[in-house]
């Protein structure tokens, strides 16, 4: 009787030390403001079923740790009856061991050990020895719970296959018994407490990337400014964190020596929310200025394998920085643009005008157009922009489609939500969905990839559920036979509004083979592109610490050694040829449209004999 | 008896202060009695020394350790304790920041009348009185104090010309005064004052700007446009890409990141016109462009454009110009 008692008290104290620091920390998520979202299941348990159970996310980017943590997550899985088998026979409460169902269930279970073991010394090997920049200093206590996991495996082996017998079985076996124990103690206060609130994390996590909720003005919310204003998901967010520093080092400040390290954050929410410090300002938690140096690509909130959403967190910070008129100068007069003039350049609207007229578009009309284009600040006041509009047009026009525009357009407010002036996206946003349901806009056509999240993602939250399509996509579609032949080396640089936050890595690639492009890969590609370093209001603000992104990626687009970038999005255009120019190199950078045009027209141009080619104009 | 209150800032006495002297000359030729001019806070000697200058009968130099920063405590205090030993009938003041920090509560303090933002002296059946605009300058006021003396007034900025101040024959007596002002009684804390950080070269108060971008090609090219620039008596000025390539200091790159200029001509050299640099320059007002490529953007923005070699180009005008 006395080896039960003395594992019932170990169990009491150790369950009982577990449960204090859980108690602790889920009364942090249950004070804390805001409210989980659980709207679309399906799609929610999809994604648990892919990330959690099949451990997709962990695996995809680093192929080789994945698996091993996958081996130790499914070990783990299969050991839980084991375990709690063990201890309600230690506890004499009741024993199957015996069984002949148990021993086939222990028989299944060697299989896993192995795995576990192989995986975490594999872990363990890289976490002490190769130490990646990813997992911070080296912490004694993962170190110590590597151990832990490495023996518990052992322990079953030897019991399994009888190795041990006697009293050296008994060691063996309390062993294992206590290592559990103590396990379950360190648990909470460690990056291991991801084990617990992982699964539940990944189901609440948005199924749309980078999904900031709306501000209700009614109920006087500002955003959030202090640790206590953080809401439920954040907490749990700031508790779920795994350390693996994936965010980090898909980071584009982070990999361009600013301060900003999304990691970080969610650990500073951490410590704060321990240490109490409810009324401590966000800003003075977090390092100086990294709140401004997100560009919103989103590559941190799409790496997490345990179900953080960082932008959200950051972009709640900003508003509520911006709600007391702490928003950097460069916004400050992006935001006067955006009011006087409706344009975040602040351009007069007759400039629109002109290039409306100059390129031969319609005012939309539900009965004559199919959609409604949009152009979009740079569709409407940006020179270069406008070159690949009219490029757009010629090919949409050659395959029938009939679009039009609207007479006057403002903003879609992208710019004024990534940056936390919410106020200002909302005043924008309820009235361009007023002149949308106005004029019967079913369909929206945008080249512009910013715009696309606006009006397609973020206008929802208002009801307005236009179908909203980038020209890349529609243009792929619809293209055909493009009649070019010959080929021409290109490197893509995937936008991270069109790629991440749509999905459409395909369709570019598509439709530059149609147009004869041989397509080169950079680093960081498809679904995983690395930033401009535009998006996030940083398009207003060229003075960046340490290197600047559009360099970065500018050198990782070159490297490729292909003489031409394509891109399909104003504002990496805008980014990519600023770099150029300062790099003064000369790579080329051309918008996906302008050189899909380009390619028809000399291919055309080649096809007909040379006396039908329209004779050039005389010099005046 | 009216009493200037002159102000100072580190011991330098604002030009306002003698706007004040002339609306305390001028309002003295009304109401009658001499005119005192008090200086307050620290290392004060050389401002009192220079207004003494004007024709008054009396500097006060009011001092204490209390006051050698501003501090709207301090200052009431002092000024407080001078005005109840001094009595005067009218208290004048420069309209400035620091008049509309402390003056309003001196006027609490003292339980008295305070006419602000005064721009005129008037007369109201030979008793003075001020004017003032109201209704956003659309009417003017002539307001007549009513209560118990001294009737505070601060004057507007350039409403009382400095030169009409009368300056006397011999510098005027400055007598120093110890104001009772305890340190503990402040509750502000006074931080380093705000300085904004001056551009060594303020581009958007040129008239002209000479521009270059990377049309230049490279730095030993600078001096043709630097000559063109001494030609026109214009500013030199730059695109990002000159700037980050260091040919020219940041504090010449103009557009979205650096300054944003509205010159009566802006001569772009060899710059295509990246929305980045056009938001810095699109308001100026005749915009000339001067680029090898037909298709740049910047003929979009300008008022006259000339496709061609910016090194042909550029020394024909210099010699049109010189000639």
């Amino acid at each position: 009787m006395l080896p039960a008692a003395i594992l019932a008290l170990l169990v009491v104290v150790f369950v009982s030390l577990f449960a204090g620091q859980v108690y602790t920390r889920l009364r942090l998520v249950r004070r804390a403001g805001g409210s989980f979202d659980t709207a679309n299941a399906p799609a929610r348990a999809s994604r648990f079923l892919r990330e959690v159970v099949f451990q997709t996310k962990v695996i995809a980017e680093k192929p080789i740790v994945g698996v091993a943590h996958a081996l130790v997550f499914w070990g783990f899985v299969a050991f839980a009856g084991y375990s709690a088998s063990q201890f309600l026979k230690g506890l004499r409460l009741i024993d199957i061991t015996g069984t002949a169902a148990f021993h086939l269930y222990s028989l299944a279970l060697v299989p896993f050990a192995v795995g576990v073991i192989a995986g975490i010394l594999f872990l363990l090997v890289r976490r002490v020895f190769l130490r990646p920049e990813a997992l911070g200093p080296l912490s004694g206590e993962s170190v110590l719970i590597g151990g832990f996991i490495a023996t518990l495996m052992i322990t079953f082996l030897l019991e399994f296959f009888h190795l041990v017998e006697g009293p050296a079985g008994a060691v063996n076996w309390w062993l294992h018994a206590i290592i559990i124990l103590v396990f379950l103690a360190l648990i909470p206060n460690s990056k291991h407490f991801h084990l617990v609130l992982s699964p539940v994390t990944v189901y609440l996590k948005s199924p749309v990337l980078g999904d900031v909720r709306n501000l209700d003005f009614e109920k006087e919310e500002v955003g959030i400014e202090t640790v206590g204003q953080l809401e439920k998901k954040h907490v749990l967010d700031a508790f779920t964190c795994v350390e693996c520093g994936r965010c980090q080092m898909n980071c584009p400040a982070y990999a361009t020596g600013k301060l900003l390290n999304p990691k970080k954050l969610i650990l500073q929410n951490e410590t704060a929310l321990l240490a109490g410090t409810l009324d401590a300002k966000l800003v003075e938690v977090y390092d100086p200025g990294v709140l401004w140096q997100c560009t919103t690509c989103g590559a941190c909130e799409n790496q997490c394998p345990v179900g953080i959403e960082h932008l959200p967190l950051i972009i709640g910070a900003r508003r509520g920085l911006v709600s007391n008129g702490d928003a950097p100068d460069a916004l400050g007069a992006m935001y006067n643009q955006l009011e006087r003039r409706g344009n975040i350049w602040g351009i007069t609207s007759d400039v629109r005008q002109k290039f409306v007229t100059s390129a031969g578009l319609e005012t939309f009309d539900a009965s004559k157009h199919e959609y409604l284009m949009w152009l979009g600040c740079a569709g409407s006041y940006e020179a270069d922009f406008q070159k690949s509009l009219r490029s757009l047009f010629d090919i949409l026009r050659a395959r029938g489609v009939t679009f039009g525009v609207l007479a006057k357009e403002r903003c879609t407010g992208d710019p004024a939500k990534r940056t936390g002036n919410e106020y200002m996206f909302q005043e924008l946003a309820t009235a361009n969905i007023a002149e949308f349901q106005a004029a019967g806009v079913k369909k929206i056509l945008t080249a512009c990839p910013h715009c696309l999240k606006t009006l397609g993602d973020d206008y929802k939250k208002f009801g307005f559920e236009a179908e909203v399509e980038h020209s890349a996509v529609l243009v792929s579609r619809i293209a055909g036979d493009l009649g070019v032949t010959g080929t021409q080396d290109v490197v893509l640089h995937d936008p991270c509004y069109l790629a991440r936050y749509a999905g459409h890595t395909a369709e570019p690639r598509d439709l530059l083979a149609k147009a004869g492009a041989v397509v080169k890969e950079p680093v960081r590609n498809e679904h995983n592109p690395f930033c401009c370093g535009a998006g996030g209001g940083l398009l207003f603000e060229e003075h960046e610490e340490g290197t600047r992104i559009s360099q970065q990626r500018f050198e990782q687009l070159q490297a490729t050694g292909a003489p031409t970038i394509i891109t399909a999005c104003p504002f990496c255009s805008i980014m990519l040829k600023g770099a150029q120019a300062s790099a003064n190199a000369t790579t080329e950078v051309v918008d996906l449209m302008s050189f899909v045009d380009g390619r028809m027209k000399s291919a055309a141009a080649a096809a007909s004999p040379p006396a039908a080619r329209p004779t050039p104009p005389s010099a005046p | 008896m009216i009493l200037v209150v002159a102000e100072q800032r580190e011991g330098k006495l604002n030009r306002a202060s003698w706007e004040a002297v002339a609306a305390g000359q001028k309002l003295a030729a009304k109401a009658g009695g001499p005119v005192k001019v008090a200086v307050v806070g620290g290392g004060i000697d050389a401002a009192c020394a220079e207004i003494a200058g004007a024709a008054v009968a009396e500097v006060l130099a009011v001092g204490s350790p209390a006051l050698e920063s501003y501090t709207a405590d301090g200052f009431v205090a002092a000024l407080a304790g001078l005005l109840a030993s001094q009595a005067p009938d009218y208290a004048v003041f420069p309209h400035t920041y620091l008049a509309r920090d402390f003056v309003p509560k001196l006027a609490a303090r003292l339980d008295c009348p305070l006419i602000a933002d005064v721009v005129a002296l008037a007369d109201a059946g030979g008793q003075p009185a001020f004017t003032r605009l109201i209704f956003q300058g659309k009417l003017a006021a002539d307001v007549v104090p009513d209560g118990n003396a001294p009737c505070l007034v601060t004057v507007q900025a350039g409403a009382f010309s400095a030169d009409s101040a009368e300056r006397g024959t011999a510098a005027a007596p400055v007598t120093r005064v110890a104001a009772a002002v305890e340190a503990g009684a402040i509750r502000q804390t006074p931080e380093a004052p705000f300085r904004e950080a001056k551009q060594a070269v303020d581009l958007s108060q040129a008239a002209r700007i000479v521009a270059v971008g990377r049309g230049i090609r490279e730095q030993e090219k600078l001096p043709l446009a630097e000559e063109l620039a001494r030609a026109l008596g214009a500013e030199l000025a730059a695109s990002r890409p000159i700037c980050d390539a260091g040919w020219l200091p940041l504090e010449r790159q103009v557009g979205s990141s650096g300054q944003t200029v509205a010159p009566k001509l802006y001569l772009a050299l060899g710059i295509s016109g990246a929305i980045q640099h056009a938001v810095g320059m699109k308001a100026s007002k005749t915009i000339v462009a001067i680029n090898k490529d037909a298709e740049a953007p910047i003929f979009e923005l300008a008022d006259y454009g000339i496709v061609g070699d910016l090194f042909e180009v550029v020394p024909a005008l210099i010699k049109e110009l010189q000639r």
